[in-house]
């Protein structure tokens, strides 16, 4: 049976054992965000040249949450944050994850081999995000604690929030060799003979 | 009494905020039936946060998905109707006005497909197609914004004189290609036959189609329970985190072909952003769905 795990960042190795696939998460404290592609191949490139990023994710979250911020004056103010589908990033999420030390990537839909590959190598873990769950989600928004990379638009930045139980999200990648997405791929195409076994039968019944 | 550009711009605009802040009362109504019925725990917590998420961003006016989506409509004009006024740029402007005065204020997505430059414009935006309807005097206009986390998933092939075993086995291999990326339970959308832009057309249009509105069609509404039913056993359910429903519904729809017939997949995500209005010649305006 799942559990919900209220979590404040930053986490030690042991709390990231704990989780399991299936599990549900809340997380309190800052979280980095970011869904630009430009800014996952800068902070790649950073981590493979050696040279320091603007925020710290050791022990944090990274996840892939598009955020709108309202600026007034010098007044930041998060109004919203969604999940995206974390996909497009997976060539450059083994280098963030084993670079930059994260505890929590995240977002929707799941990450490459490669990616997963380096999330259990690291001890971090893959939360899933409901897809549409802006106003739940949301709530957890307390405040920007920084944004950079501010040459980008507002869901492309570099941006740290300070959140107030975020989520909850599902474990979908764990530390023990989970990936609900494998998995679930893996048992749906040793289903498909017989899916398509029974589509004859009903063509034929009909 | 001609149709006035302002009525286009107003409701044109209304639609797509309308399909930004609320889901469509009949997905409402499959997602809780199908939360009922969910036997895994993760899928059945799923589905009751996202008829929360839904029913709270309809309450307080918030946007349900923060990526509002390239924004599409589908216009059918009566061929009585009478316009006094443009059209096209009439729902350009309602879009621009939109963008820039919604509250909340919504991100830059519409995407120049090269550079990759964002913007809350661009070039033919929103998407526009146009059709007519013999001997009415109203205007049908749906407004259908698209993302991305259906929309790279979606998909065409053209076949040669297939068998509805070929065509229902090219939809299932579309599904399990997205397997869990879309945020499911997916609406299917297939197109078959006509040409290949037509087929594309065709797809979307069944996509579409209200929950519950009758296939006519016996082969048609063959494939549409077989595929249904097929879908739901891969097991991907809600949010692709595993359960018993992947789709809330397969719409199929077909043109006359050729030795060639193209088939088109598309899909809704569980959001289902679909919103509709009539614009009668005397300047009423009704509310079809959504």
């Amino acid at each position: 049976m799942s559990r919900l795990h209220e979590l404040t960042l930053p986490v030690v190795p042991s709390q990231i054992r704990e989780l399991r696939v299936g599990d549900m998460v809340s997380l309190t404290g800052a979280v980095t965000v970011s869904i630009g592609i430009a800014t996952h191949q800068r902070m790649a490139e950073a981590v493979r040249g050696g040279i320091p990023l603007p925020v710290d994710l050791r022990g944090g979250a990274f996840l892939h949450l598009s955020t709108y911020v309202r600026e007034v004056g010098d007044v930041r103010e998060p109004l919203y944050l969604n999940p995206t589908t974390s996909t497009r990033y997976s060539a450059w999420m083994p280098d963030i994850v084993r670079g930059l030390g994260p505890r929590f990537v995240g977002g929707k839909g799941g990450l490459d081999e490669a990616s997963a590959t380096a999330l259990r190598a690291c001890g971090c873990v893959y939360l899933s995000f409901l897809g549409g769950g802006s106003p739940l989600l949301s709530r957890a928004l307390r405040a920007v604690r920084s944004s950079h990379w501010n040459e980008y638009i507002s869901q492309f930045r570099l941006l740290t929030l300070d959140v107030q139980a975020l989520g909850p999200a599902t474990v979908a990648i764990d530390v023990h060799g989970g990936n609900a997405y494998d998995s679930l791929r893996a048992r749906a195409q040793a289903r498909m003979p017989g899916i398509l076994e029974g589509l004859r039968g009903a063509r034929g019944a009909g | 009494m001609p149709i006035d550009s302002a009525t286009i711009k107003a409701v044109t605009a209304a639609l797509y905020e309308r399909s930004l802040k609320a889901i469509p009362a009949d997905t409402r109504a499959v997602l809780a039936r199908a939360g009922e019925r969910e036997t895994d725990p993760t899928a059945r917590r799923t589905f009751r946060l996202m008829l929360d998420s839904a029913d709270t961003a309809a309450r307080e006016g918030q946007l349900v998905c923060s990526d509002i989506g390239l924004p599409t409509y589908s216009v059918k004009v009566g061929t009585r109707v009478r316009f006094n006024g443009p059209v096209r740029q009439a729902i350009q402007d309602g879009f621009a006005e939109l963008a820039a005065t919604m509250n909340p204020p919504i991100l830059k997505m519409v995407t120049h497909p090269l550079t990759h430059e964002r913007s809350h414009a661009g070039k033919d935006v929103p998407i526009v197609s146009f059709d007519l309807i013999d001997d009415v005097d109203y205007v049908d206009i749906v407004c259908a914004p698209k993302a991305m986390g259906t929309g790279r998933w979606e998909a065409m092939e053209a076949f040669v004189y297939p068998t509805v075993e070929d065509v229902e086995r090219y939809v299932l291999d579309v599904v399990l290609r997205a397997g869990s990326q879309p945020c499911l339970p997916i609406v299917v959308g297939v197109g078959i036959g006509g040409t290949f832009d037509h087929a594309a057309r065709l797809a979307k249009e069944a996509v579409l189609r209200p929950h519950g509105e009758p296939q006519p069609d016996a082969l048609l509404a063959g494939m549409e329970q077989r595929l249904l039913d097929a879908i739901n056993q891969m097991g991907f359910g809600a949010m692709g985190t595993g359960g018993d429903c992947s789709a809330m519904a397969v719409n199929v729809a077909y043109s006359a072909s050729h030795g060639f017939v193209p088939v088109a997949v598309c899909f809704n995500c569980w959001i289902n952003r679909r919103t509709a209005a009539r614009i009668h010649g005397d300047g009423r305006v009704e509310t079809l769905y959504g």
